[in-house]
């Protein structure tokens, strides 16, 4: 199936981004890792669009849907970061640790 | 040729009520003064739902319909579950109202739509027979959720509880989109019934090992969302810092939703991984498995952990990690009564999770703080409030007479009906849900010690606004009278047509 | 076998991306006349004198506009497929093409009306 190398890119991607979320103690690379793994998603869709056992359009149009998504997500995360710095005056995500039990 | 104009639109009037009332109140917000009290717009957030909850009315028992070239279907599980939702949502409105007075900068306008706009995302996840429609129903209902968690702007807690369910549910999304990406792969189609046909043929043609990873990768995201143990540590944080009525909407209609979706995707799109249809290294009922375990490790790390909570909101959020793990028992086991006995939990759950959530708001609302010393004295306080939160708890617990009790019971069989030597691991999973059961009488006992055996810290009464008090008497009548006569509810969810949900519209 | 040939020229490309630089630098190493001053070691910004740290904050606002674009940019996603096969569409089943889009965009006016009236449309 030629859609390997686009699919291992996509695991690469989806990887890194999993890997981002779990590590990096910046709030905003965490937010930018969780963009990473939609969007290897997105790469694997339209790769099976085009190489899938079915190729199809469907694909891409579930893109388009995601990448809505995707920003909505993203802006909402932002802003919920926003109000976070005004209470706490930092980014920094392991420092978001008021609640514990 | 049929045009989209031919198609019965009436069937989508509940979804469309919802959507026109939040787009108008998100209008009369924008132009009202911006000092205007906003706690009116419960009412027309109330008509709203009562009108679409007389609409599904209107439609239920009708035949299955299609429509929006088959993404959307219209079958009697959708309308079981969207009438779980919308009850929900408008009690959820009616413990909202005047709660946040004290709140600074609090957007209360933005607060009632918001709550429409997460409902109709439910609603949307209910119905859909398409990933695509799933997918952004699914999205809705979350999005509109961090928002709702994150509203008491001021609040560290609510910040950090908010940060916290935007980053974990992005992640869990995009577990979910993944799987889904590899399930388009294998089937070039989105059509849940579709990708059932031709998912049975992947699976033998030497494909077995993506469906697989498709099926890890979406039961994984929906862990996330449905709050099971091993993928529930976001659950304590946000519980706790959401404003109460939110961590209640959390706790029943957010979960709801998200069960609905499970038994959709698992029993359609796929059915035949865990029918078994050959395969290598995995087995057909590795599905099974998967969802056993989940059930299990839930009921036991949700009951142990909530034995040594101090704060009553910890202590229902472990509980309800517990509870789900109850809810997806049937779904492991199958079974004669999978679709019945679920319902049937879900509905004494709505009322009493959300009954026990609004007298915890109160007490919060008095104390300050939720700790389980502030319930001490409650009896004293305010009778009738304690005698409803005892029952709330009991049923929770599964003492006879409740709901709850009569909801475990009919899992539990559902679970044994299901064993045999070969499958011990029924028996196993009902061995676990007694035992969890027993153990959970501690924790919720506690509570009660605390409400009728400890003096209280305060003398004066109880202030229960009429909303509270409203919700708190209907979860009762409907806690005491579906446990005295399940037999009611039990005709209502037989009669229903659930294979409709598992077949294609001709 | 064709397949991973055409590795081959990947390959290729990133030895010689890899070697052009250096290939560059050293030469330029090589030719130019070494007279370093103070003057001439300070970063180079456009002719204006650096001041301060290369970590500044930024204003807050241009995160707000950053989200209204992202936000708004992305809608269009769905605007050009629909422009593109609107002819066809409209053959089949008339103007509710276009009253499906106007009900779309009827509800993101209702998202900038928001944005305007709660002033992120401002910069003051």
């Amino acid at each position: 199936m030629p859609a390997t190398s686009y699919l291992a890119l996509g695991a690469i991607l989806f990887c890194i981004g999993l890997y981002g979320v779990l590590t990096k103690r910046n709030a905003v690379l965490v937010l930018f890792s969780i963009e990473l793994m939609l969007n290897a998603a997105n790469i694997n869709l339209v790769a099976f669009s085009k190489f899938g056992l079915y190729a199809n359009q469907m694909g891409q149009v579930f893109t388009l849907f995601t990448i809505t998504i995707a920003a909505a997500e993203a802006a909402v995360g932002i802003a919920i970061l926003f109000a976070l710095y005004r209470n706490r005056n930092t980014t920094h995500a392991d420092e978001f640790d008021t609640m514990k039990g | 040729m049929k045009t989209l104009i031919d198609f019965d639109w009436t069937v989508m009037a509940p979804e469309l009520t919802i959507a026109g009332m939040a787009a108008l109140l998100s209008v009369i917000d924008l132009f009202l003064h911006p000092n205007k009290d906003r706690r009116f717009f419960m009412w027309p957030t109330l008509i709203a739902i009562g009108t679409a909850i007389g609409f599904v009315a209107t439609q239920w028992g009708k035949p299955a319909y299609q429509i929006l070239a088959d993404t959307y279907r219209v079958d009697d599980f959708a309308f079981v579950f969207k009438m779980i939702l919308l009850i929900g949502t408008a009690l959820v409105a009616v413990i909202s109202y005047g709660a946040f007075r004290r709140e600074k900068g609090f957007a209360e306008g933005e607060y009632y739509y918001l709550l429409l706009v997460a409902l109709l995302g439910g609603m949307v996840m209910t119905s859909s027979g398409d990933l695509i429609t799933l997918f952004v129903g699914l999205e809705l209902l979350s999005i509109a959720t961090y928002i709702l968690v994150g509203m008491r702007k001021r609040a560290i807690t609510s910040n950090e509880a908010a940060w916290k369910n935007v980053v974990l549910g992005g992640v869990a999304s995009a577990f979910i989109l993944y799987g889904m990406s590899f399930l388009y792969g294998l089937t070039g189609s989105t059509n849940l019934f579709t990708m059932k046909e031709r998912l049975g043929e992947a699976l033998t043609s030497g494909y077995d090992l993506y469906a697989w990873l498709a099926l890890f990768l979406i039961v994984f995201g929906f862990g996330f969302k449905v709050a099971v143990a091993p993928f529930h540590m976001w659950v304590p944080d946000v519980y706790q810092g959401a404003p109460t009525p939110i961590t209640a909407f959390l706790a029943v209609i957010s979960k709801t939703a998200a069960f609905a979706l499970m038994l959709r995707v698992f029993l359609t799109g796929f059915l035949p991984l865990f029918q078994g249809g050959g395969g290598t290294l995995v087995d057909e009922e590795t599905g099974g498995r998967l969802l056993l375990t989940m059930a299990g490790l839930s009921m036991i790390l949700g009951t142990v952990i909530a034995l040594r909570q101090q704060d009553a909101k910890r202590l229902l959020a472990y509980s309800s990690i517990a509870q789900a793990g109850v809810i997806l028992v049937p779904m492991a086991t199958w079974g004669p009564f999978l679709f019945p006995s679920t319902v049937y939990y879900l509905v004494g759950y709505l009322f009493t999770t959300l009954g026990a959530f609004t007298v915890l708001m109160l007490i919060e609302g008095d104390a300050g703080d939720s700790k389980l010393s502030s319930f001490a004295g409650l009896s004293r306080r305010a009778p009738l409030t304690a005698g409803a939160m005892a029952l709330f708890l009991l049923s929770l617990a599964g003492i006879p007479v409740t709901v709850g009790f009569f909801g475990k019971f009919y899992i539990l069989m559902n679970a044994i009906v299901t064993g045999s030597p070969e499958h011990w691991a029924m028996y196993l999973i009902a061995g676990i849900m007694l035992m969890t059961t027993v153990a959970s009488y501690f924790y919720y006992f506690g509570i009660i010690r605390m409400m009728y055996f400890r003096p209280p810290q305060r003398r004066e009464g109880l202030r229960v606004p009429v909303g509270a008090m409203m919700v708190i008497g209907i979860a009762f009548i409907a806690t005491l009278g579906l446990g005295l006569m399940p037999q009611w509810i039990l005709g209502i969810l037989g009669n229903l047509d659930w294979g409709a949900a598992l077949s294609p519209v001709k | 076998m064709t397949y991973t040939a055409s590795y081959l020229a990947v390959a290729v490309f990133f030895l010689l991306g890899l070697a052009l630089p250096v290939v560059a630098l050293t030469a330029g190493r090589f030719l130019r006349p070494d007279k370093p001053s103070a003057e001439k070691s300070i970063s180079y910004e456009s002719g204006v004198d650096p001041t301060g740290d290369s970590w500044v904050q930024f204003n807050v606002r241009y995160y707000l506009f950053a989200l209204l674009f992202v936000v708004f940019d992305v809608e269009t996603v769905f605007l050009y497929p629909w422009a593109v096969v609107y002819d066809a569409l409209r053959a089949d089943m008339g103007l509710f093409v276009l009253g499906e889009m106007l009900f779309f965009v009827f509800f993101l006016v209702i998202g900038l009306a928001y944005a305007w009236k709660k002033k992120v449309l401002e910069w003051t």
